[in-house]
C-alpha cells in the first residue's frame, strides 16, 4: 500500500490510483470535472491541479516544482507528496472558474441541474460573484441529441466525460466534440442520434446542466426530491439504482455505485423501468369472487378466509395445493407465503414462477451486461424451493399439473410490470377450481380467480433479490404503498399467522438461521463524499 | 376585490335589524301575541293565583324564565362593558345597539358540533354541566322577591307569599346547593380526560372548600343579628325597621362578597379557568350546548349569589317611600319585584366591573387571602357580635357600627405591622444543611 | 459576566393601604368607569369596518402591506414566472404548488402550466417575494379575502394574474421586467439595464 502526503497529511491508497482519487476517497473536496474512475483520463478540466514535490535539477533536493501538475493524471507513489493548500492552487481553481463562467448562463433558476449541479457548488467554493466579461456571451444552442437526452450547449464547460462514456463503455461514440476553442461542443453525427442501452448515464455523468433527460425536464427540482436505496428488478443482475421521488410519486432513477454488478452505471431499462408504478390502472383492492362476481373484500378478513379454503383443498387430495411464486417476489415474500400455506396444506406443491426472457444477454465493451432474463430473483425463489423440499416444480409443469386438472387450489403471484400469460397458459389455469391471483395490473386470469389480491410494486415494498451470479442485494421502500393496497410482505406476514408490522430484517433473520445463504447480504460500497 | 361574504342582501337585512323602531314594532308585536291570550283566559287560571301550592310553582316558572333569560342579556352586558373599559364598542352589529347578538349567541351555541372527545368518562361527561346550571339555578328557590300579595280576589286578610319555598332553614339551603355547585366544575375537569382540565377542577375545589368557611362566618354574623335563618323574615325585619343590615354589619358583607366572587368563579377568582395556564380549565374540552350549560350556570350563579347578598344585606324588596311590608296590593307586588332586580342588576353590574378591573390572583395568593385575611376576620367579627348578642346591643347601630370600625382598625394595624411580602418571594431561607457522606 | 453588570433589585416595600389591597381596587375601578363613560376616546380608537376602511382614510401603507398573492404580467402581457420553484422552496408553510413546463414562447425556456397557492395555508410572510429572481410573485395590499369555500380558496394561476389586473394600479409591478430569462442567457447587466435593446 503506498502512502503518499497530501497536505502534510500522511494517507495510505489503493496501488495504481491517481492522486485525486487518493484525495477523494480520504474525503478531500477537490473540484474535478473530467476525472471519472470509470473512465480513462483526459485531464482536461485544469481544476484538479496541484504542487507536488520534486528533485530540484541542481541540487536534487525535494521542493515544490514551480508548475502545476493534474492530480488526476498522476499515478500516487509511496512517499510522494503533494498539496492542494497553496495559493498557487487556490489561484488556479478561482481563475479556471472564472474561465468556465464567462459564457456559462446564468439561468440556475431554470435549469434543471442546479442543486446537483458542480459548477454551482465550485463557483460557490472558489468562484467570484462578478464577471468581467465585457463582450456578449457565446450563446450555443440548445440541441435535441436523442430520444431520451437534451443537449443545452451552452452550459456545456467541455468536460469530454460523456464522449468517453460513448467510447469506452457503450461503445457506439455516438458523441463527439467539434469545432475548437471556445466554439467548441459537443454534438452527435448527422443521422446519428444518441440512442444505445446505455445511454442515460451522461446525464449523471454531465458535471453541469448541459446534458438532461427529457423525461425529467421541468418535472421537479431536485432539492424537493427523497433518495432511497433500491435495486432494479428489470433484468436478473439486479443492478442498484437511487429512486428519487417525494409525495407525488418517482420522478427519476438514478444508477448507485456497485463494485460487483453494475459498478457506476445502469442500463436505460432501469431507469426508465418504473413507469408502471404510476399506471392508472393498479389492482387497488382485494376481491372474492361471490353469486355476482368479485365483490371487494375487506383485507382484514382475507388471511383467515384464504387459509381455511387452502386447508380445504388440501384435505380432499394431498398434494393438490399449488403455490406459484413469482421471480419478481423478494425472498422474504416467498419464504413467507411458502410457510404460510404449507401451514395448512403440508404436501403443498411450491413451483417457480414464469420468468420472462427477452432476446439475447448483451456485454458491452468493458463488461456491462444486459441481461435477457427480465425477473430480479430467480436464483432466490429456487434456492427458497430447494431448502424448504417437498414437491417443488418448474412453470412449465404447473402448466402441465393444472391443465390436467390435478391441482384443485392455486395460489399464483405475478407482479410483473408487462402482460405476461400467454392463451395457453390462461386456459390451464383456469381448470384450478380456487385460484388465488395476486398480481398489480388485472389480467386474463381475473375472470378464473376466486380471489384477485392487489399486489405492489418494488418501490412501495422492502426485502431482497437475488441475482443471476447468486449475490444477495437488499433494497429499501420508498413510496408508501398504493392507495387501499397493501405491501405483499406484510400480507403473507399475517397470512402466516402472524400479527404486527412486518420487517424484512427479522424475517431475514429467520431465514439466515434456517440457510446461512441468506445470512450473506453484499452491500456496495460507499462513494467518497465529495467524488461525482 | 369585492368582499363576497358582506353582499348588498346581509348588509339590507342587517340595516333592518339595526332600526330601533323595527325592534320595538317586533317587540311590542311578539308581547301582544304573548299576552293577549293570557289576559283573555285570566278569569280562568286565576285560582291558581291564589291558591298556596300553585303559586310558587308559577313563581317558580317565571322566575327560571327570568333568570334564563337574564343570563342571555348577563353575557351582553359583560361584552358591552366589557368593550366599554377597553374603549370599544362592543357588539353592535346584530339589531339596534347589539341588543339582539344574545339570540345570535344561543343560535351560535346550538349549531356549533357537538364533540365529545373519545376516552372521556362519558355519563360524567354529560352530567357534569347538567349539575353546574342545575346547582346555580336551585338556589332562587328561598329567594322571597316580593314580599307578600293580596289578590283582589282573594279574601280579606289573605295573602301569598311571592317565594317558592319557605323553608325553616332558609340560609343554609343556599349554603348547601353552593357547595354543591362545585360538583358541576370538578366532575368537568375530571371527566374530560384532560390535565388542564383536571387541572382547573383541582383549583376549583380547593377555592370552593376554603372560601365556604369566611363565607359561613359572615353570614352567622348576620344571621345573629337578625335573629332567624328564613330568609324572608330577614327581609321583612329589614323592611319594617328601615334599617339593612349592611349597616349593622358592613365588614360581613365585604366578606360575603368577596366569598361570592370566589364561589361564582369570577374574576378575580377564575383560577379554574385561567387560559393563559390551563387552555379553558374545566371547559376546555366541552363544546356547544354542554359548553353554554357551564356559561349559563356560572351567570346564573352570579344572579343568585347577588339576589342571596341583596336579601341579606340590602333590605330585598325594601326602598324607603316605595315599598312597605304593609303595601300586600299586586301592583305594590311589582315594584317590589322592580325594586329587587334593580338591586340584582346593580350588584351584576359590579361583578363585570370588578372583573375588568382587577387582575386574576396567584393561587398561593388566593389562599392567603383567604386563611390569613378573611377567616380571621370572620372569626374576629362573629366574635364581636356574639358580645353584641350577649349584651343586647345587636340591634344599636351604633354599637354595631362601633364593633365594625374597631375591627377594621386592628386589620390595618395588623397589616401595617406584617412583614410578608406581598408577592410571596421567601427572602430568608434557612440554609441547607448537608450531612457528611 | 462582571459583577457590575448585574443590578441587584429590592422588592418594593408596599404601603399599609396597599397591604389592605381595598384602595387599590377602587383605584382601578375609578379607572375602568373612567374609560367606560368616555364616548369620545371610544370613538377616536375604533373603526367600524367594513363602513370604515383603513383605505378610506388613507392611512394604510399600501406598498408595505402583505395581502392576496399576484402574478405579475410582462410587458407583453404574458405571465412573468419562470417556474422556478424558488417560492416554493422557500415557503414556510408549503402553500405553493407549481406544475412547470415548456414555454411556448422563444425567449423563455420554462414557464408555469400550473400555479396554485393555498391561500388559506399562507401565512403572508413575504418569503415567495423575496425569493422570486424575476419578481414575478407578489403580495398585494388587499387584505379583503374571503371565500364560502376551502377549494376557493386556492388560488390558481388564472385568478392571480387576475389580481394583477386588479392591483397593478394601486401597486405597480416593482421592478423593471426580465423577460430573457432562460435561452438567451440572461447575463446579469441585463437585470440591470432593463431598456438596453437585446439580440436573440
Amino acid at each position: 500500500m503506498p502512502k503518499i502526503i497530501i497536505d502534510g497529511q500522511e494517507i495510505e491508497c489503493r496501488p495504481g490510483i491517481p492522486v485525486l482519487q487518493a484525495a477523494l476517497e480520504a474525503g478531500m473536496d477537490i473540484p474535478h470535472y473530467c476525472y471519472h474512475p470509470g473512465l480513462k483520463i483526459v485531464a482536461s478540466c485544469r481544476l484538479c491541479l496541484m504542487e507536488m514535490k520534486m528533485p530540484h535539477p541542481k541540487t536534487k533536493e525535494m521542493a515544490w516544482a514551480p508548475k502545476l501538475f493534474p492530480s488526476c493524471q498522476t499515478p500516487a507513489k509511496d512517499g510522494m507528496e503533494v498539496r492542494f493548500d497553496s495559493d498557487a492552487v487556490r489561484a488556479n481553481v478561482r481563475h479556471v472558474m472564472e474561465y468556465y463562467l464567462l459564457n456559462h448562463p446564468l439561468d440556475c433558476p431554470v435549469c434543471d441541474k442546479a442543486g446537483e449541479c458542480y459548477l454551482q457548488d465550485y463557483t460557490e467554493d472558489h468562484g467570484s460573484a462578478a464577471s468581467r466579461m465585457v463582450d456578449e456571451k457565446q450563446k450555443n444552442p440548445k440541441k435535441d441529441i436523442g430520444p431520451q437526452t437534451l443537449l443545452y450547449s451552452d452550459r456545456c464547460v467541455l468536460c469530454s466525460r460523456c464522449v468517453r462514456f460513448c467510447d469506452e463503455i457503450s461503445g457506439t461514440s455516438e458523441l463527439r466534440v467539434i469545432n475548437r476553442g471556445s466554439r467548441g461542443e459537443i454534438d452527435v453525427f448527422p443521422g446519428r442520434p444518441l440512442d444505445n442501452a446505455l445511454q442515460g448515464n451522461v446525464v449523471e455523468l454531465c458535471p453541469v446542466g448541459a446534458l438532461l433527460d427529457k423525461e425529467f425536464l421541468f418535472r421537479q427540482r431536485v432539492w424537493t426530491l427523497k433518495t432511497t436505496k433500491s435495486i432494479s428488478p428489470v433484468d436478473s443482475r439486479g443492478q442498484s439504482i437511487y429512486i428519487d421521488y417525494n409525495e407525488e410519486g418517482i420522478h427519476r432513477i438514478r444508477p448507485r455505485f456497485n463494485e460487483k454488478v453494475n459498478e457506476w452505471w445502469i442500463s436505460d431499462e432501469a431507469r426508465f423501468g418504473w413507469k408502471h408504478v404510476h399506471r392508472d390502472d393498479r389492482l387497488n383492492q382485494p376481491r372474492v369472487r361471490g353469486s355476482d362476481g368479485l365483490v371487494p373484500q375487506r383485507w382484514e378478513e382475507l388471511p383467515e378466509f384464504l387459509r381455511k379454503r387452502l386447508a380445504d383443498a388440501a384435505k380432499q387430495v394431498s398434494d393438490s395445493v399449488a403455490v406459484v411464486l413469482s421471480p419478481m417476489m423478494s425472498c422474504e415474500e416467498a419464504w413467507l407465503l411458502a410457510k404460510a400455506v404449507r401451514d395448512v396444506a403440508p404436501q403443498a406443491v411450491l413451483f417457480h414462477g414464469f420468468v420472462p426472457v427477452v432476446g439475447e444477454d448483451r456485454t458491452f465493451p468493458k463488461g456491462f451486461v444486459v441481461k435477457a432474463e427480465k425477473c430480479p430473483n430467480r436464483r432466490g425463489i429456487e434456492t427458497i424451493c430447494e431448502h424448504l423440499g417437498g414437491n417443488t416444480a418448474n412453470w412449465g409443469d404447473f402448466l402441465g399439473m393444472a391443465s390436467s386438472g390435478k391441482i384443485k387450489a392455486a395460489y399464483v403471484v405475478g407482479g410483473y410490470p408487462n402482460e405476461w400469460l400467454t392463451s395457453e397458459a390462461v386456459a390451464a389455469i383456469g381448470q384450478v377450481e380456487f385460484l388465488v391471483v395476486q398480481d398489480l395490473f388485472p389480467t386474463a386470469l381475473t375472470e378464473h380467480a376466486a380471489v384477485e389480491i392487489p399486489s405492489v410494486s418494488w418501490t412501495e415494498r422492502e426485502g431482497m433479490f437475488m441475482n443471476c451470479d447468486g449475490l444477495l442485494q437488499e433494497f429499501e421502500r420508498a413510496l408508501n404503498p398504493l392507495e387501499g393496497t397493501k405491501a405483499d410482505g406484510q400480507f403473507f406476514f399475517e397470512l402466516a399467522g402472524n400479527v404486527g408490522l412486518f420487517r424484512a430484517k427479522k424475517v431475514r433473520e429467520e431465514m439466515a438461521a434456517a440457510l446461512p445463504v441468506f445470512a450473506d447480504v453484499f452491500i456496495p460500497q460507499e462513494l467518497p463524499e465529495h467524488a461525482h | 376585490m369585492k368582499s363576497i361574504l358582506y353582499d348588498k342582501t346581509t348588509q339590507a337585512i342587517e340595516n333592518t335589524l339595526r332600526n330601533p323602531l323595527v325592534l320595538i314594532v317586533a317587540a311590542l308585536v311578539l308581547g301582544a301575541a304573548a299576552l293577549v291570550p293570557l289576559w283573555m283566559l285570566f278569569p280562568y287560571y286565576r285560582w291558581l293565583l291564589s291558591d298556596p301550592f300553585w303559586f310558587p310553582i308559577i313563581v317558580m316558572g317565571v322566575m327560571l324564565k327570568v333568570i334564563l333569560t337574564s343570563t342571555a342579556v348577563c353575557i351582553l352586558a359583560e361584552r358591552k362593558l366589557a368593550s366599554f373599559t377597553q374603549d370599544r364598542h362592543g357588539p353592535n352589529r346584530v339589531g339596534f345597539w347589539g341588543l339582539l347578538q344574545p339570540m345570535a349567541d344561543g343560535l351560535k351555541f346550538f349549531l356549533k358540533e357537538d364533540i365529545t372527545p373519545a376516552n372521556v368518562d362519558k355519563p360524567i361527561f354529560m352530567l357534569a354541566p347538567v349539575l353546574a346550571l342545575i346547582t346555580a339555578l336551585i338556589g332562587f328557590a328561598i329567594i322571597p322577591w316580593a314580599g307578600d300579595v293580596h289578590w283582589p280576589w282573594m279574601p280579606e286578610g289573605e295573602v301569598v307569599r311571592t317565594q317558592v319555598a319557605s323553608l325553616n332553614i332558609g340560609i343554609l339551603y343556599m349554603l348547601a346547593v353552593g357547595s354543591l355547585g362545585v360538583y358541576g366544575i370538578v366532575l368537568g375537569g375530571y371527566a374530560s380526560n384532560n390535565k388542564y382540565s383536571f387541572f382547573g377542577g383541582m383549583r376549583a375545589t380547593a377555592q370552593m372548600i376554603s372560601y365556604e368557611l369566611p363565607l359561613g362566618l359572615a353570614l352567622l354574623s348576620v344571621l345573629l343579628v337578625s335573629g332567624t335563618v328564613r330568609p324572608e323574615l330577614i327581609v321583612d325585619t329589614q323592611a319594617t325597621t328601615g334599617m339593612w343590615y349592611v349597616f349593622y354589619q358592613p365588614i360581613a358583607f365585604f366578606i360575603v362578597l368577596v366569598c361570592t366572587f370566589a364561589e361564582a368563579n369570577r374574576t378575580p377568582f377564575d383560577l379554574a379557568e385561567a387560559e393563559q395556564e390551563l387552555v379553558g380549565g374545566f371547559h376546555t374540552e366541552y363544546s356547544s350546548m354542554k359548553f353554554a350549560m357551564f356559561f349559563l350556570g356560572e351567570y346564573a350563579h352570579i344572579v343568585t349569589g347577588s339576589a342571596i347578598m341583596v336579601a341579606l344585606f340590602f333590605g330585598g324588596w325594601h326602598c324607603w317611600g316605595l315599598t312597605s311590608a304593609a303595601d300586600t296590593s299586586w301592583i305594590g307586588m311589582l315594584i317590589k319585584l322592580n325594586v329587587y332586580f334593580a338591586k340584582v342588576a346593580a350588584f351584576v353590574l359590579f361583578f363585570m366591573l370588578i372583573r375588568w378591573t382587577i387582575p386574576r390572583f396567584r393561587f398561593d395568593q388566593l389562599m392567603r387571602i383567604c386563611w390569613l385575611g378573611l377567616v380571621p376576620l370572620g372569626i374576629a367579627l362573629l366574635a364581636g357580635t356574639a358580645i353584641l348578642v350577649a349584651l343586647g346591643w345587636q340591634h344599636n347601630l351604633w354599637a354595631s357600627l362601633g364593633m365594625n370600625l374597631v375591627l377594621l382598625v386592628l386589620t390595618l394595624i395588623y397589616t401595617a405591622r406584617s412583614t410578608v411580602p406581598v408577592t410571596g418571594r421567601q427572602t430568608d431561607l434557612p440554609e441547607i444543611q448537608v450531612r457528611p457522606a | 459576566m462582571r459583577d457590575e453588570d448585574v443590578i441587584v433589585l429590592e422588592e418594593p416595600q408596599l404601603s399599609a393601604a396597599e397591604r389592605l389591597y381595598l384602595p387599590q381596587i377602587l383605584d382601578g375601578v375609578k379607572t375602568t368607569l373612567r374609560h367606560t363613560f368616555s364616548v369620545k376616546n371610544r370613538k377616536q380608537v375604533v373603526r367600524q369596518y367594513p363602513e370604515d376602511t383603513r383605505q378610506g382614510r388613507g392611512e394604510l401603507r399600501l406598498a408595505n402591506y402583505r395581502g392576496v398573492h399576484r402574478l405579475n404580467k410582462d410587458p407583453d402581457g404574458r405571465v412573468a414566472c419562470v417556474a422556478c420553484f424558488m417560492c416554493s422552496t422557500a415557503c414556510p408553510a408549503h402553500c405553493i404548488h407549481i406544475e412547470a413546463g415548456e414555454s411556448p414562447w422563444p425567449d423563455r425556456e420554462k414557464y408555469p402550466v400550473k400555479f396554485d397557492i393555498d391561500e388559506l395555508r399562507c401565512i403572508y410572510c413575504g418569503m415567495c417575494e423575496e425569493a422570486c429572481p424575476v419578481d414575478a410573485i407578489e403580495l398585494t395590499p388587499n387584505y379583503e379575502l374571503v371565500g364560502l369555500t376551502r377549494a376557493e380558496m386556492i388560488f390558481d394561476k388564472e385568478k392571480l394574474l387576475q389580481v394583477y389586473e386588479e392591483t397593478k394600479d394601486v401597486k405597480p409591478r416593482k421592478n423593471p421586467p426580465v423577460t430573457d430569462y432562460g435561452l438567451t442567457g440572461g447575463q446579469s447587466k441585463d437585470v440591470a439595464q432593463p431598456n438596453v435593446e437585446r439580440k436573440v
